[in-house]
């Protein structure tokens, strides 16, 4: 009884056992199709659970232009649970629809259908045959020549499937693969290799429209040594010196401006005593503008030529006139009066204007300004400062006042003087004002011309009796510079350079820097000249033999090297040709009480 | 006079071979721009292919039309390397040029559909479809210059006519019609490539294919 219990219980439970185990088989899947050269193709599937029971599998398919359900021509060919399609059975351009059936005793499962196009699914097999060579050309780096085969099966050479290919390089010491695209060409060059070193190469293809292959089993090549060590000595020299060269320029390039200074000393700037460079350069424009005009060089070619004295007009009271209007009140008044005074002024602060201007300053004139008239000043300098002439005695003094230019003792020269106006026949005044604009000019930005100075017919000559008939009246302050006069046919030559001719006169100041009269011609010619130099014996000359220039109508010759400074004055108004062709041109300047 | 004879002879000769020489190089150049240009046109219209692709209901692909619902599945082409290998070059080209001209309509129509097609990619669908045109344009007149070159085949292939010309009146519809018209032509443009690189191939008759 028990032993009947337990064999049916067993065979119960055997029968539960059994029957959980047994089951008609899971659904298999298709996990692809391949054709690795558009002729023939493979499918695979993976079998899904098969129920504990022996389960067979089959592959159906069916082209989509027939109804005809075929069974998978060969189940062995590419291995288990796959499928192979030979030529006869593929055809292109259209589609497979295949299942799959897993079949076992309890039942059967189909997979799903798959739909496939052979062309869709062309992966080539590997290429074959992959060989890399070491290339060595004379004269050049070795290189590796990689060839290569297509896979067998693909036919190519009809065109029937077109393959391109793709290599990968690497070290064998490194990790990172170097690919390059080689197209359709079955072999492909690596230029400089490294030396000794280990190379592995692999090559992978893929038809026109498709899937690439595996990569190709790798081919290993060694480089040989092909940096001697002779070769590697001189990679080592031209690397250090590179090296020297680059610290070089470096240290070059830091020390730059002491290098520049060592090699290219700086050259020394002009400096020159008394000599304002910015000045000049400020004003050399106006400069230039007032010169343009200058008509003194017709001077020369009056037939009377006289100068009694310089005038340099206080700015204060004169400001209102222009150079037009002044000029053009002393013409009237020459005409109108007896013309036995003339006017001058000294505009531009010529050399003559200083040497006028200094024995005035010294006996007749009050000097509103510190007069630098000392030897050891420059020029320059002293044309800061103006020469202003007391009007009651500017009368006096007119006639001194030109001599005095000439004279180094101011009160020997005063007295014989005199006689100059005497001399001239005629009597042109020209009264020439300076605007307080112009005036900063002449004085303050004329450095540059006063270099020029002594050549510069700036002083205006004037009749010294003119001054009392000029419509404006002198100020006290005023001071005369009595110039010079000559007669129709004499000149009086002022000159800047101390050029040896036979003059008769030598007319300098003792120990002053400014323009001395270097003569008087022969032919009644009076040169000024700059020159440092003094000589009292011509001074002396100077002093006796003037009466004999008067005598003989000196004609003042202004010798102009620089026509343009000339023109300075004629700009000005300072001298007017018309009017000074008979006679003789007084100009006038001011100077503002600085 | 025979030395003559045989310098006129060998003049003859190397005008002949220069002549031939000649016409290889020419059929060949024009055969690689066409294969070229039908390989542009296959890569284009699998990539058109793909952009429906991401954006294309599931059971599109179910409701498509079977592939030889396709207007020029009726035309007779080679299915296999052998049966293409036997076709007669002429004839392959004149396939080619049928395969491609029965494309012209069919593909002006994609054009006109692809800018209101219900694709959240039509612009770039749109543009994918205009460059198939222009290529296929030029594609066709290069082969009318081939046939012309190699000479008509004894078969006359006159191009199918897209049957209907709509593709529907619902979004859907007119989605999947589009992607049905777009696989044949991937297929028939794979077909026309392939012949014109046999053709290539063959020109060239070297060992460079």
């Amino acid at each position: 009884m028990m032993w009947g219990v337990m064999l049916i219980l067993s065979l119960i439970f055997t029968d539960v056992v059994e029957s959980t185990r047994l089951s008609p088989p899971g659904k298999p899947k298709l996990t692809g199709c391949r054709s690795p050269e558009k002729e023939t193709f493979t499918c695979w599937w993976e079998p899904g659970p098969d129920g504990g029971l022996p389960t067979s599998y089959s592959l159906y398919y069916r082209k989509e232009n027939s109804d005809t359900v075929h069974e998978c021509p060969d189940y062995h060919t590419a291995g288990k649970n796959s499928c192979f399609f030979n030529k006869n059975d593929t055809s292109i351009w259209v589609n497979y629809n295949i299942t799959v059936v897993a079949t076992n005793a309890l039942g059967r499962n189909v997979s799903d259908p798959v739909d496939v196009d052979v062309v869709y699914i062309v992966q080539p097999h590997m290429p074959e045959n992959v060989t890399v060579v070491v290339q060595e050309v004379d004269g050049n780096d070795p290189s590796l020549l990689v060839r290569w085969e297509p896979p067998r099966k693909a036919d190519t050479r009809s065109g029937w499937i077109t393959l391109v290919y793709e290599l990968r390089v690497k070290l064998e010491k490194e990790e990172k693969w170097e690919e390059h695209f080689a197209g359709q060409q079955k072999q492909f060059n690596i230029f400089s290799p490294h030396s000794g070193e280990v190379y592995m190469v692999q090559v992978r293809c893929k038809p026109d429209h498709g899937f690439w292959s595996e990569w190709s089993s790798t081919s290993y090549v060694t480089v040989p040594d092909y940096i001697n060590r002779e070769r590697s000595m001189w990679i080592l020299i031209g690397v250090i010196a590179a090296f020297v060269f680059v610290v070089i320029t470096w240290a070059v390039t830091v020390n730059r401006n002491s290098v520049k200074h060592f090699l290219l000393p700086p050259v020394p700037g002009p400096k020159i005593k008394g000599f304002d460079t910015q000045l000049l350069k400020a004003g050399k424009s106006e400069v230039l503008d007032h010169l343009v005009i200058q008509g003194f060089t017709s001077i020369p070619d009056f037939e009377d030529l006289l100068v009694e004295h310089f005038e340099v007009y206080d700015v204060e009271q004169e400001l209102v006139l222009d150079g037009k209007d002044l000029q053009e009140v002393h013409l009237k008044s020459k005409d109108s009066s007896d013309s036995d005074s003339g006017r001058g002024s000294c505009d531009s602060h010529t050399l003559l204007m200083e040497k006028c201007g200094e024995p005035k300053v010294d006996q007749t004139t009050i000097m509103k300004d510190k007069v630098n008239q000392a030897g050891s000043g420059p020029l320059v300098r002293s044309n800061s400062h103006g020469y202003y002439m007391d009007a009651a005695k500017s009368a006096d003094d007119t006639n001194r006042s030109w001599p005095t230019v000439f004279s180094s003792e101011l009160p020997i020269n005063k007295p014989s003087y005199h006689s100059i106006p005497e001399i001239s026949k005629q009597w042109h005044t020209l009264g020439n004002h300076c605007p307080s604009t112009h005036k900063q000019d002449c004085l303050g930005k004329q450095p540059a011309s006063y270099t020029y100075m002594p050549t510069n017919s700036e002083c205006n000559i004037s009749n010294s009796g003119h001054k009392r008939e000029t419509t404006f009246q002198p100020s006290k302050s005023m001071e005369y510079v009595e110039v010079q006069k000559v007669e129709q046919e004499n000149m009086l030559v002022l000159k800047p350079i101390a050029k040896a001719r036979q003059d008769l006169y030598h007319l300098e100041f003792t120990g002053q820097d400014y323009s001395r009269v270097n003569g008087v011609v022969k032919d009644n010619i009076l040169l000024l000249q700059k020159e440092m130099a003094a000589k009292d014996q011509e001074l002396q000359n100077l002093v006796e033999n003037y009466p004999q220039q008067q005598a003989g109508k000196p004609q003042i010759h202004m010798a102009v090297p620089l026509p343009y400074e000339g023109a300075h004055i004629a700009s000005n108004g300072y001298v007017d040709t018309a009017t000074i062709l008979p006679t003789f041109s007084q100009a006038s300047s001011q100077r503002e009480a600085s | 006079m025979a030395q003559r004879f045989k310098g006129r002879s060998l003049f003859l000769t190397a005008l002949l071979c220069l002549a031939s020489q000649g016409y290889a190089v020419g059929l060949g150049d024009m055969l690689e721009r066409a294969s070229q240009l039908s390989d542009k046109l296959h890569s284009l219209s699998t990539s058109l292919t793909n952009d429906l692709d991401t954006h294309f209901p599931p059971m599109g692909k179910i409701l498509m039309p079977r592939p030889s619902m396709c207007h020029t599945a009726s035309l007779q082409t080679p299915h296999d390397k052998d049966q293409a290998l036997r076709v007669p070059e002429s004839e392959l080209l004149s396939i080619a040029r049928a395969l491609l001209l029965s494309w012209n309509d069919p593909l002006l129509l994609l054009a006109s559909e692809a800018p209101t097609l219900s694709h959240p990619q039509n612009g770039a669908i749109y543009s994918k479809t205009r460059e198939l045109q222009d290529q296929s344009n030029s594609l066709s007149s290069g082969l009318d210059r081939l046939i012309h070159k190699i000479g008509s085949s004894s078969k006359a292939l006159s191009p199918l006519p897209l049957q209907g010309g709509d593709l529907g009146s619902d979004k859907n519809s007119r989605l999947i019609n589009f992607y049905f018209l777009l696989s044949c032509f991937r297929r028939d443009s794979h077909k026309i490539d392939n012949f014109l690189k046999l053709l290539r191939c063959r020109a060239a008759k070297q060992d460079r294919c």
